[in-house]
C-alpha cells in the first residue's frame, strides 16, 4: 500500500503537470513555482477527491508545507 | 515605504502564495493601483490603527481562499452551496466576527483582485465623472463603505444616504467615512433596502449598489428599488457576480444579459457595462467567474 507521501506525489504531479516533482515533508510553495494561492486550492480539491476527505477553508488557506498536509491527512484518515 | 509597499512586503513574508495575484492586480494600471491602494489603506489605518495592514492582508487571504474553494466546489456540484437568504443569515450575516473579517477582505479586493481593480477604474472614470452638481447619492448595501467614501472624497459637493441590513456593515461603513473625513456628508441607516416604502421615490441623483444582487433570492426586487429611487435621468453604478461562487451567493447569474434585462424591466437603461474576470481560473474549469459593472440610467422616456 502506498504511503501518504507517495499518493500525494501523484496528486502534485497531476495538478502541476510536472512528473519531476519529488516531495519531502519540508516542501513548500517556494519549491514549486506554480504553487500560488489559486493552485493551492486546486491542489487541495484534488487531494480531497484522491483521499476521500473534506477540508475546511482554514485548513486550505493555512497549509504551510507538505508535512502539515501529511499530518492533516493522517489524522483525518485515522479518524475514519 | 508607502502603505502599498508595506502591504506587499507583508504579503511576501507571510503569504507568498498570494503574491502572484496581487502583482497581477497592480499590473492592471500601476499608478492607479497605487493611488487606490494608498487611499483605501490609509482610511483603514485611520479607522483601525496600524494593525490594519496585517488585518486586511490576512482577511484578504482567508476571503480569497474561501472564494476559490467555493468556486471549486461549485464546479464539482454544479450549483452554489446555498440557495436561500436564511441559510446564509446565521453563518455569515449575523456572525459579527465572520462578517467583520469578510468585509475587510472584500474591502481590499477592490484593488487587490485584478478584475476588481478594473471595476474600480470603471467606477471612477465612468460613474463618478457623470455625477451632476451637488449630487444626492443613495447607496444600497454599502457593506464596507469604501465605494461611498470614495464618491464623497472625489466629490466634496456630494451627500450620501446608505441603507444596509447588517449592523456590522453600518459600523464599518461609518468608520470608513469618518476616516476618509467625509462623515459629515454620509448617513447610514440599518434597514432592508428592498423595502420600497423605506426609500422615497425619485430621491436620488445617483445610486451605488455593489455586489448585492447575487445575494438575493429575488433579484428583480433590487432593480425595482433602483428604478424607484433614482430620479429620471439619474445614474447608478451597479455590480453583480456571474457564475462566481461564494458561500453567501445564492442567485446564479449565468450570462450578462440577465442583469441587463432585469435593469431594463425596471425603468433603467444600461448605458455602459464592463464584464471582467480573474486573470487565472481553476484548471479544467467549466465556468468563468465574472464580475459585471453596469452604468445604468433611469429612463425619462419609454425607451431611453
Amino acid at each position: 500500500m502506498s504511503s501518504t507521501i507517495d499518493r500525494l506525489t501523484d496528486v502534485f504531479r497531476d495538478v502541476f503537470e510536472d512528473d519531476d516533482i519529488t516531495l519531502t515533508r519540508a516542501t513548500t510553495a517556494k519549491d514549486i513555482a506554480e504553487w500560488d494561492s489559486l493552485m493551492n486550492v486546486a491542489l487541495m480539491l484534488n487531494v480531497e477527491q484522491s483521499f476521500g476527505v473534506h477540508f475546511n477553508s482554514s485548513e486550505v488557506s493555512g497549509l504551510k508545507d507538505v508535512g502539515g498536509l501529511i499530518d492533516l491527512l493522517d489524522a483525518r484518515m485515522g479518524a475514519k | 515605504m508607502t502603505l502599498r509597499e508595506q502591504l506587499f512586503a507583508y504579503f511576501a513574508e507571510h503569504h507568498p502564495r498570494s503574491m502572484t495575484g496581487v502583482e497581477e492586480a497592480r499590473a492592471v494600471d500601476p499608478a492607479r493601483f497605487d493611488q487606490v491602494a494608498e487611499r483605501f489603506l490609509s482610511w483603514g489605518i485611520e479607522a483601525l490603527g496600524q494593525d490594519f495592514l496585517k488585518l486586511s492582508a490576512d482577511a484578504y487571504v482567508t476571503f480569497s481562499s474561501d472564494v476559490i474553494l467555493e468556486q471549486g466546489r461549485y464546479e464539482l456540484r454544479g450549483r452554489y452551496t446555498n440557495d436561500s437568504f436564511e441559510a446564509c443569515k446565521a453563518s455569515v450575516y449575523h456572525d459579527r466576527e465572520v462578517m467583520d473579517e469578510y468585509l475587510w477582505g472584500v474591502y481590499v479586493t477592490n484593488f487587490l483582485w485584478a478584475h476588481h481593480m478594473e471595476l474600480s477604474i470603471f467606477f471612477e472614470d465612468r460613474f463618478l465623472k457623470r455625477l451632476p452638481a451637488s449630487p444626492k447619492l443613495v447607496e444600497i448595501a454599502p457593506g464596507h463603505g469604501g465605494w461611498g467614501a470614495w464618491a464623497l472624497h472625489n466629490r466634496p459637493d456630494a451627500t450620501l444616504q446608505g441603507y444596509d441590513i447588517s449592523p456590522s456593515s453600518i459600523d464599518i461603513a461609518t468608520r470608513i467615512t469618518k476616516a476618509a473625513g467625509v462623515s459629515d456628508r454620509a448617513t447610514y441607516t440599518e434597514q432592508n433596502a428592498l423595502d420600497l416604502s423605506a426609500l422615497p421615490e425619485a430621491s436620488a441623483d445617483a445610486l451605488i449598489c455593489s455586489f448585492l444582487v447575487e445575494h438575493l433570492e429575488q433579484p428583480e426586487q433590487l432593480f425595482a428599488v433602483i428604478g424607484h429611487v433614482l430620479k429620471p435621468g439619474g445614474f447608478g453604478f451597479v455590480t453583480g457576480a456571474l457564475t462566481a461562487a461564494q458561500i453567501d451567493h445564492i442567485y446564479e447569474f449565468k450570462r450578462e444579459s440577465e442583469l441587463i434585462l432585469l435593469a431594463e424591466a425596471n425603468g433603467l437603461r444600461v448605458v455602459e457595462s464592463l464584464s471582467t474576470s480573474p486573470r487565472r481560473i481553476l484548471p479544467k474549469a467549466k465556468e468563468l467567474p465574472r464580475s459585471m459593472g453596469m452604468l445604468v440610467q433611469r429612463r425619462t422616456q419609454n425607451n431611453w
